[in-house]
């Protein structure tokens, strides 16, 4: 039993650290500070981020654990783990990974050899990406109650309805669809997966705005006609590729938060170390003191939880509920840490980052209000603590 | 990272997890609570029989040169069945730092008796003054020409009633040194030691303990040296990381015992267990089980490995000191009335964690040593600010 990574693992990661600091610049930390705290802007990546993530690509540093026939490395998940703690742990941000995640792993087990050699390879570089396109305006925690309609035609399906809240649609190349093939049987049973281009003709995307400051999007399909072959892995099997990737997204996208809310905690930490409120420094106020040790205790709890999750996901052993646990425990975490931060930064807490006086580049103040999202985004912690009674404890479902 | 148990470790569990059940179930726990001795013999010698007793003392001394890993597991499942035994007073507690601190002449007589489980020790540390650390420490030492005086009451000693010897935490009289602190290991029947039951919630005997101007030999003051808080602290390492896996055992087993009576518990015609409110209760007992296991594996596995771990080992017992509680709260309230009575297996644990939660420093006393290894000191203190 031991925790830390190993010296293989070690020397990885400085020489991504190092390398990742020779990329960083003004204007790549500019365009990479608008996704902070998982918000997509207005205009999808600008040219430096784009320009990085191909970089990152030309590394060998996306998909890593994916075989080297479809652009991968072959390498482990916890190496691709190493990669996205440094990025996160210096604020770097990945626009794709929805596709490295959750799109690029159910490709490679359920996909025809056809797509995992148009897609993969592509997303290994970092040229295309994909948004998630599951959530209705009448399928949200219930998800399975979709009702985007998918008909066959002579070699196509014919795709009508309407999504919701499908966030990177508005720059991304494709459109990870879920959508209904078969309106007879349960619910569970009658969903399919497609990859749609979201150039197609008949997509309307409109913009959402969050009061993170971020884009979300309503999408709607007006009869657009996908290929046959777009249809990932068997018909009205849907579901189950869709909750195998949930898993990824819930350690992924929902888990890395605890780096992220760690990469501010010491911030926070410098600044009530160097900061007088009266004629005291903050940090020799004990309350301060207190509220920053237990939130940093919860920090490494989460932190612990995650390596536990990537190590099972690597080495194959089945999850429990450690998912949802760590999803529950990770965003919860983060929200107590801008709640806290909030606190203990007082009146200049409300300050955005164009003003003079506020304090960590506003970062908290960005933080309070995106991580409103982190609790019900990718499914509610309500429905996460049902996963936990159900799936862990054998609890008897209603 | 290697979050894997050897097939020895799955082992040992899965002994320990039979045996303890077999001849400790709770019924067995209540009753020894009645017992004058509050422990069972008969137990104990068939854990000598087991190795557990130098499961991580060295082959030299008779032990089986596990590692403290191994008896951390071995611990979760004793807080399992929450045993109540000398065992980690004088394994863990006095066993460790002896190892680690003492001479070869005091490892060569105590460790291969510890061994053999001929003897108990027990650690005599907490005061009337209450704190957790050396500000509360008053048991004074006088040095004189052939012996050493010890004066002072401690709190809170488990089993002083049937200890062979005593590892009792003093402070030097002499101040010329600053504040010095030592570890004396002496015969518990020494002249002008004495001891009376405390009537507490926790399920092991407790024991005030009254030295009155005792002499102990010079050569019982363990490593023939005095030292600062901070070496006295580290001594306590295992201690503080053994009660936190106790306590991670008894968290683990509340949470099976209220899931399984969630699902066989019906009103308003079906198992509450299918309740929403009842099921996210459970989930964040699950959760609290799940964050403390891991916090506990951290701290044992740097801890046994030698490595520095203050960090690590205040987060865990910071922690779990919380989440036990927590848990078994969470648990009474899901059982409601039927785990409220006597007879229900619910009050042990709630008890346990009551007292456990308190042992070597509660959540906010780790949490205030947290914060110094975080650069976060309110005392003019040498901290470092460490990150990751």
């Amino acid at each position: 039993m031991d925790f830390e990574y190993s010296e293989l693992e070690e020397t990885f990661r400085s020489q991504v650290r190092s390398w990742l600091k020779e990329q960083l610049n003004p204007y790549l930390e500019a365009e990479m500070e608008a996704w902070s705290y998982g918000r997509a802007p207005a205009d999808g990546p600008g040219p430096h981020l784009r320009q990085f993530v191909l970089n990152l690509g030309a590394m060998g540093w996306l998909g890593m654990d994916w075989p080297q026939a479809y652009g991968g490395q072959g390498r482990s998940l916890i190496e691709q783990f190493i990669v996205y703690e440094e990025l996160i742990s210096h604020r770097a941000i990945l626009p794709n990974f929805e596709a490295l995640m959750m799109v690029g792993p159910t490709i490679l087990r359920y996909g025809t050899e056809d797509q995992k050699r148009h897609y993969l390879p592509r997303i290994a570089r970092g040229e295309i990406e994909f948004a998630l396109g599951y959530t209705e305006p009448q399928a949200g925690s219930d998800v399975a109650a979709l009702e985007m309609r998918a008909v066959e035609d002579v070699g196509n399906y014919v795709i009508s309805g309407q999504k919701m809240f499908n966030t990177c649609c508005h720059y991304a190349d494709y459109h990870w669809l879920a959508a209904r093939t078969d309106f007879s049987v349960p619910k569970h049973r009658g969903i399919s997966l497609f990859i749609v281009d979201l150039k197609s003709p008949g997509i309307t995307i409109r913009p959402l705005w969050t009061m993170a400051g971020g884009r979300t999007n309503e999408v709607f399909y007006d009869d657009v006609r996908v290929p046959k072959e777009n249809l990932v892995g068997e018909k009205n099997r849907g579901w189950s590729y869709m909750l195998a990737a949930l898993d990824y997204e819930r350690v992924v996208g929902f888990g890395f938060s605890i780096t992220e809310a760690q990469t501010t905690f010491y911030e926070l930490v410098q600044y009530v170390k160097m900061t007088k409120r009266g004629r005291t420094i903050l940090a020799k106020n004990p309350l301060v003191r207190h509220k920053l040790a237990k939130l940093a205790i919860k920090l490494r709890g989460g932190w612990l939880l995650r390596r536990q999750t990537t190590w099972n996901l690597d080495n194959g052993i089945p999850l429990s509920y450690e998912t949802e646990a760590l999803k529950i425990f990770a965003t919860e975490t983060s929200q107590q840490l801008v709640d806290a931060a909030m606190e203990i930064l007082g009146p200049l807490g409300q300050l955005r980052q164009s003003s003079k006086w506020a304090p960590l580049q506003g970062r908290i103040e960005t933080g309070y209000r995106a991580c409103v999202m982190y609790t019900f985004g990718g499914g509610s912690s309500e429905l996460m603590r049902n996963l936990v009674a159900i799936k862990g404890l054998g609890l008897p479902i209603m | 990272m290697d979050l894997s148990f050897s097939e020895q470790q799955e082992m040992l569990r899965k002994t320990a997890r039979d045996f303890l059940l077999r001849q400790s179930p709770p019924s067995t726990v209540k009753q020894l609570e009645c017992n004058a001795k509050g422990y069972s013999t008969q137990i104990w010698a068939e854990m000598v029989g087991l190795g557990w007793m130098g499961l991580a003392l060295p082959e030299e001394y008779g032990g089986s040169g596990a590692s403290f890993f191994d008896l951390v597991m071995l611990l979760e499942e004793m807080g399992r069945v929450v045993l109540t035994s000398p065992f980690f007073t004088t394994v863990v507690s006095c066993g460790m730092p002896i190892l680690y601190a003492g001479d070869e002449k005091q490892k060569r007589e105590y460790l291969p008796k510890i061994v053999e489980g001929s003897v108990i020790l027990t650690l005599a540390l907490t005061e009337p003054a209450g704190g957790y650390d050396g500000d509360g420490i008053e048991t004074t030492v006088h040095e004189e020409e052939c012996a050493l005086i010890v004066e002072g009451t401690k709190l809170f000693v488990p089993y002083a009633h049937v200890a062979d010897a005593i590892l009792c935490i003093s402070r030097m009289a002499d101040k010329k040194r600053g504040d010095r602190f030592c570890l004396l290991l002496f015969d518990a029947k020494s002249r002008g030691v004495a001891f009376n039951k405390l009537d507490s919630i926790s399920l092991e005997k407790q024991y005030e303990l009254i030295l009155d101007k005792v002499h102990v030999p010079k050569v019982d003051l363990l490593g023939g040296k005095t030292m600062d808080w901070m070496a006295i602290e580290e001594l306590l390492s295992w201690s503080v990381v053994g009660k936190c896996a106790e306590m991670l055992g008894g968290a683990e087993r509340v949470l099976e015992i209220t899931a399984d009576y969630a699902k066989q518990r019906v009103q308003f015609g079906r198992p509450i267990g299918s309740f929403q409110a009842i099921q996210h209760r459970l989930a964040d007992m699950a959760i609290d089980v799940l964050i403390s296991r891991l916090l506990v594996y951290d701290a044992a596995s740097k801890l046994s490995q030698g490595l520095s771990c203050s960090k690590e080992v205040a987060s865990a017992k910071s922690w779990v000191s919380n989440a036990y509680p927590r848990v078994t709260k969470a648990g009474q309230q899901v059982h409601a009335g039927v785990g409220f009575i006597i007879d229900h297996d619910m009050p042990l644990y709630f008890r346990h964690a009551a007292s456990a939660r308190v042992a070597f420093g509660d959540s906010d006393y780790h949490r205030g040593k947290f914060a110094v290894e975080i650069g976060l000191s309110n005392r003019g203190r040498k901290s470092s600010a460490t990150e990751g």
